[in-house]
């Protein structure tokens, strides 16, 4: 209606450019929070549910409590276990720590797209230049990082408060509640870690990196304390420590919002604080821009890939062999606890061979393989990025197929994947060999090799996507990984045998080393992942390079 | 088949279509060994797009394309050993320096002249310790320059290389285009920047919405176009409008304007009658060759002006 016209103008001109960020940080925010929030409302409700139907009898309940309430091991992973003969409880132990790390993983990949990924791409020039300050940018983006926590929340209280209605599950209104906002807390805090990092330094993949590093050590801290080994005060020196305070569906302790709210505030002052500091597309770490050539590795594209990843793989290593490593450190004291339980017997019937502290490993080495398997799914995106961002066109215009370019990435990653295995393994033989757990090096070398082949159908799944598929390759790639673990997770406790089961890649992966290393499973996952990347690599010989 | 009489580029038919749209449509295009040809259009005209299939980095939907006589999707990689290629807005490894940069892309090319390349650092003022991230854009084009011409390679294909670059380093980039002109190196260079191709190019190519409207010697196109006519006249400027063959009067206060097409004779008679105090004729530049034609006055859908980024 064209009397209409000058209003919209007018209105148009009269907002100002810093709620233009907040409007934009907060539409984006919400829309991958509603992506997740769904994904946790069904992995709440589906755990919740499932109780009932999977634990019919008082029996079977205490049996279950039995065997997790006072396990280390799994305490240690995944947190304790104090009610498992409540659904409410049950949930809170099923899916508790999980959606904790994915609500903290969406924290901080959402922080650093829309605080620093954004500027990276130069998006937010024009809005500097048009009158606001940086500082002010930063506040309405955090502002809009908070619409998306809001309604991650509301969508996982939606689901919690759905299932709870349920008289088999009873979980008050006000509960289910409170439960969704322990299960958002570590998305606002790591959100505020991605802020920060991306204030630091200069790129959003670098703030990722950073924030991604303070994750993997929040989790390190809370693991030893919930360990068993006498250091459970140590819970209070992790955000996820904290979070787990809270008794979120058992013993509600809301004091330790107060840590949880405080850092988040201290983190979000931070960030503004430090955006005004800063130069736009700069971080306050400085960062050399002279530096000396260095041309040992950079005589071919093989050379320059293993120099590009050689960052992140170095902290991927780090942080496998760490994680065995306090597998290792853990797995004598929880087997301790395991013995004559229910867990033992479980760990018997899957066929667990060796000394209890191998049957522990056996449990802690499906987190090793997620890992692992997650490397490959970096290498991968960081493959892409080189078509993605034109840099490849380089090679390509110069003596090189676009097979051979591929082919010498995947060969680089799956030598990242192999070494990544090795290490968990040896380290986790180290750790438990200075608590004299009599785990052998042999046994426990073969599983780490053993984490491999599922990584290696990551690669292969992602090399094909890569080569049919470019802009979704990301998407595949990590909704099939987040889609495994889900299964593993939900899966994990209850029922076996179902076909939904076996479309988890980690499910496919015998657990080693409380079992032997299931060499014809191996072999076949390892023949899909080459039948997968070959067609990859065909496909990606015959399409057209394809930009962001 | 003699490898001096066959051309260097050849393409027959050769058309790209992205959903809907066609970008480019049916070229048929000969380049012979040794000529430095321009390749000009407004923007979105299909210029890169015909680059990136000579380059095989795309496949063509429909037609041929051969360089050196081997297709250039096919044998992409025996075709890139012979050719160099630098593109307007390419992307370097930011963690990278120059030097390293520098020698990443001789190694993977193969085969470099590396005291030219010393040479072309020197000639371009490139401080070659610095990391890409920390070079200015033009800084960058500079090093993507070096990369390409320090090749020698028998096929120079340049989609508007000078993007960024100051007037002391368009001239480098001229001298450069030069010596290998003189060297017998094919060139093949899309630019905006017309003084640049009119300096360099034996021949000129001009696309059109996907379409080749235009290919010939500088002279040729000019034969078919408008002689610009800058007439003085001491009294009252008479009606040029209406004299056949003239077009485009401007008329600014004793001075008029105007092109012509075809004989000059008519035009001539009434200024001869007008009494004309100064008179200045000449050939039209390639910019206006490239105005005339895609200026607005003319049909067909509207196209964005041509811009000539940094040309002072
Ligand atoms: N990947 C793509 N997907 C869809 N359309 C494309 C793609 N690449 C190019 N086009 C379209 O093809 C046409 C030709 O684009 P091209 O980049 O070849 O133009 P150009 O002559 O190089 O323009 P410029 O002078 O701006 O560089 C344009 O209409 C463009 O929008
Ligand atoms: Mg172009």
């Amino acid at each position: 209606m064209p009397a209409d016209a000058p209003v919209a103008g007018a209105s148009r001109r009269t907002r100002s450019p810093a709620t233009v960020v907040a409007g934009r940080t907060a539409l984006a925010a919400s829309r991958s929070g509603a992506a997740w929030g769904a994904v946790f409302a069904v992995a709440v409700a589906s755990s919740a549910v499932s109780y009932g139907t999977l634990y019919t009898s008082r029996a079977s309940r205490r049996a279950l409590a039995d065997a997790y309430g006072s396990n280390h091991a799994t305490s240690a992973l995944f947190g304790p276990a104090p009610h498992l003969d409540t659904a409410a409880g049950f949930t809170a132990f099923k899916v508790g720590m999980s959606l904790m790390l994915l609500g903290a993983v969406w924290g901080l990949l959402t922080g650093t797209r829309l605080l620093r990924g954004e500027e990276d791409q130069g998006r937010w020039e024009l809005l500097l230049a048009g009158g606001t300050t940086p500082r002010r940018a930063t506040a309405q983006g955090l502002v809009g990082l908070g619409a998306g926590v809001a309604v991650l929340w509301a969508l996982t209280a939606a689901g919690t408060v759905v299932a709870g209605h349920d008289p088999k599950v009873d979980i008050a209104v006000g509960s289910g509640c409170y439960f969704a906002l322990a299960m958002v807390a570590t998305a606002g805090m790591f959100a505020g870690v991605g802020a920060v990092a991306g204030q630091l330094v200069a790129t959003r993949r670098q703030a990722a990196a950073w924030a991604a590093t303070i994750l993997g050590i929040a989790y390190a801290v809370r693991m030893v304390a919930d360990a068993g080994v006498g250091l459970h005060g140590l819970v209070w020196a992790s955000p996820l420590g904290w979070v787990e305070e809270l008794g979120a569906l058992t013993d509600p302790r809301p004091t330790a919002l107060v840590p949880i709210a405080a850092l988040t505030v201290v983190l979000a002052v931070v960030a503004v604080t430090l955006a005004g500091r800063r130069d736009l597309g700069a971080g306050l770490v400085p960062d050399r821009s002279r530096g000396r050539s260095r041309l040992g590795l950079l005589s071919g594209p093989m050379g320059l890939a293993v120099r590009l990843v050689r960052p992140t793989v170095l902290g991927w290593w780090a942080a496998i062999a760490v994680s065995g490593l306090l597998y290792g450190l853990v797995a004598r004291s929880a087997a301790t606890a395991v013995t004559g339980s229910s867990v033992h017997d479980v760990l018997s019937r899957l066929g667990a061979t060796g000394s209890g502290a191998e049957a522990v490993l056996g449990v802690c080495f499906l987190v090793l393989a997620v890992l692992v398997a997650f490397a490959a799914a970096g290498q991968l995106t960081a493959t892409r990025g080189e078509e993605s961002s034109g840099r490849l066109d380089n090679l390509l215009t110069r003596p090189l197929s676009p097979a051979a370019w591929l082919g010498g990435r995947l060969a680089v990653a799956i030598v990242v994947l192999v070494v990544g295995g090795l290490l968990g393994g040896l380290a986790a033989w180290l750790g438990s060999a200075s608590q004299h757990a009599g785990v052998r090096l042999g046994v426990v070398a073969l599983a780490g090799l053993n984490l491999v082949p599922p990584a290696l159908v990551v690669l292969g799944l992602g090399a094909l996507a890569l080569g049919l598929a470019p802009r979704a390759m990301s998407a595949v790639v990590y909704g099939y990984l987040a889609w495994s673990l889900l299964v593993v997770v939900i899966g994990g406790i209850g029922a076996t045998g179902h076909w939904v089961l076996d479309t988890s890649v980690f499910h496919q992966m015998a657990a080693s080393p409380a079992v032997p290393v299931d060499w014809t499973a191996d072999a076949i996952m390892v023949g899909v992942a080459a039948v997968l990347a070959g067609c990859g690599i065909a496909a990606f010989g015959r399409r057209d390079l394809a930009g962001l | 088949m003699s490898a001096d009489d066959a051309p260097v580029i050849a393409t027959r038919g050769l058309t790209k279509r992205y959903h809907g749209t066609d970008a480019l449509v049916d070229l048929d295009l000969e380049v012979a060994a040794g000529e430095v040809v321009g390749y000009l259009g407004p923007n979105g005209a299909g210029k890169t797009t015909t680059i990136r299939l000579l380059l095989g980095l795309i496949r063509a939907t429909s037609g041929t394309a051969a360089i050196f006589g081997l297709d250039c999707r096919r044998d992409a990689v025996a075709v890139h050993r012979r050719l160099a290629y630098v593109g307007s807005e390419t992307s370097l490894w930011p963690g990278l320096t120059g030097a390293e940069t520098l020698h990443l892309l001789g190694r993977v090319q193969g085969r470099v002249d590396d005291a030219y390349g010393d040479e072309l650092v020197e000639r371009f003022a490139l401080d070659p310790g610095i990391k890409v991230r920390a070079y200015s854009k033009g800084n960058r084009q500079k090093l993507v320059l070096i990369a390409a011409l320090m090749t020698r390679a028998d096929l120079l294909v340049l989609d508007e290389p000078t993007v960024g670059l100051d007037p002391l380093m368009e001239q480098a980039f001229r001298l450069s285009v030069g010596e290998a002109r003189d060297r017998g190196q094919t060139v093949f260079l899309s630019s905006h920047i017309l003084s640049e191709v009119e300096a360099l190019c034996d021949r000129v190519g001009i696309l059109r919405a996907g379409r080749l409207v235009e290919m010939g010697t500088l002279a040729e196109l000019r034969h078919l176009s408008a002689l610009t006519v800058e007439a003085t006249f001491a009294g009252q400027v008479p009606d040029l409008a209406s004299i056949p063959g003239v077009a485009s009067v401007v008329v600014d206060g004793p001075v008029a304007r105007c092109q012509v097409h075809g004989p000059v004779e008519p035009l001539l008679r009434v200024l001869a009658d007008a009494g004309v105090t100064g008179l200045l004729s000449r050939e039209p530049s390639l910019e206006e060759l490239f105005l005339a034609r895609y200026g607005g006055r003319d049909t067909g859908p509207v196209v964005d002006p041509p811009a000539s980024p940094d040309a002072g």
